[in-house]
């Protein structure tokens, strides 16, 4: 179906940067899920007020060593997202 | 001996016109030189146009040769028609900067013919700022009594904006097993390029859609991905 586009430019699909996600066969990181769907139906889909949920979850990924640790400045989140979720906390 | 053969094939006007190349004059000691030099310039400059003209057909072939790994390096350095570059750097996340438009980002998922699980959207859109990371999810579930492998590729619409399109990590591109009936949350985690509000072509777009598609990984199934990618 892709091939027959003759002329026309064909979509390359990349590989994501850290690779695939492992399966979450047990459902551990379920309830952040919950969470982080149930704030952007809030947010009225506005990414940029779920980060702390965004976070949560994948901190959940994390520790379940469903997926590679890594720092949050490198998965994107800056100090500020960060420190906005300990003064919350507190 | 060869000017009767030529006789038999040429005809007309271009017998003496061809027979001013081919055919030695006759030799006649009185005017030998003038004539023989004559002719001789003339079978240099037919020899010589022969070469160049041979010459000019060999480099043509060979430049449609070399033009294909020219085109994919040329490609790949500016980024042309929707191919991305090498790999990102990874410190580049820690620097994007966070611009001001929103981009709404769809979500659509379909499964190939036979496959039989349920993929779907957790969400249908997300409003996401370009350079700010972005978490997603898609369900899957296997309804059958077997564990069902799939394997999935995904798309990006428009076309030209798929290259601000990148994904940190995702689902895709790898085998992923069910168990029967069993239901998984698929994250993608992705972003937007900053770079994508400096685009000119980029100005009107506002919408872009993820479209994801699981097909049930069988021996010999060929899916269109990267050479480079990670397995």
């Amino acid at each position: 179906m892709s091939s027959m586009t003759f002329g026309q430019k064909t979509f390359t699909p990349t590989p994501p940067e850290k690779g695939s996600f492992p399966l979450d066969h047990e459902g551990r990181c379920k309830s952040s899920m919950l969470r982080y769907m149930i704030c952007l139906q809030e947010k009225n889909n506005d990414n940029s007020q779920c980060r702390k949920e965004a976070k949560d979850y994948l901190n959940c990924r994390m520790e379940n060593y469903l997926m590679a640790k890594e720092e949050w400045s490198k998965l994107g989140f800056s100090e500020v997202d960060v420190n906005a979720e300990e003064s919350n906390k507190k | 001996m060869a000017a009767k053969l030529l006789n038999f094939f040429v005809t007309g006007t271009r017998k003496n016109f061809l027979k001013q190349y081919l055919i030695p004059p006759a030799r006649n000691y009185s005017q030998r030189q003038t004539e023989n030099s004559g002719w001789k310039q003339r079978q240099h400059r037919a020899k010589s146009t022969l070469y160049y003209v041979s010459a000019a057909g060999v480099l043509a072939v060979g430049m449609s040769y070399a033009a294909v790994p020219l085109y994919r390096i040329f490609c790949q350095a500016y980024s042309y028609g929707g191919t991305t570059g090498t790999v990102t750097d990874e410190k580049s996340i820690e620097k994007l900067q966070k611009k001001d438009r929103i981009i709404k980002v769809r979500f659509n998922a379909d499964i190939g013919a036979s496959m039989q699980w349920n993929f779907k959207p957790q969400q249908t859109e997300i409003n996401v700022v370009p350079g700010e990371t972005a978490l997603a999810f898609y369900t899957a579930e296997n309804p059958t009594d077997r564990p069902v492998i799939g394997i999935s590729t995904y798309n990006v619409v428009p076309f030209e904006a798929g290259q601000y399109f990148n994904k940190i990590q995702c689902f895709c591109f790898e085998e992923q097993m069910l168990n029967p009936h069993e239901q998984v949350d698929m994250p993608v985690f992705f972003y937007i390029d900053p770079e994508f509000t400096e685009d000119p072509k980029m100005e009107l777009v506002d919408t872009l859609t993820l479209s994801y598609t699981f097909f049930e990984a069988r021996q010999g199934l060929k899916l269109p991905v990267p050479t480079f990618a990670k397995h």
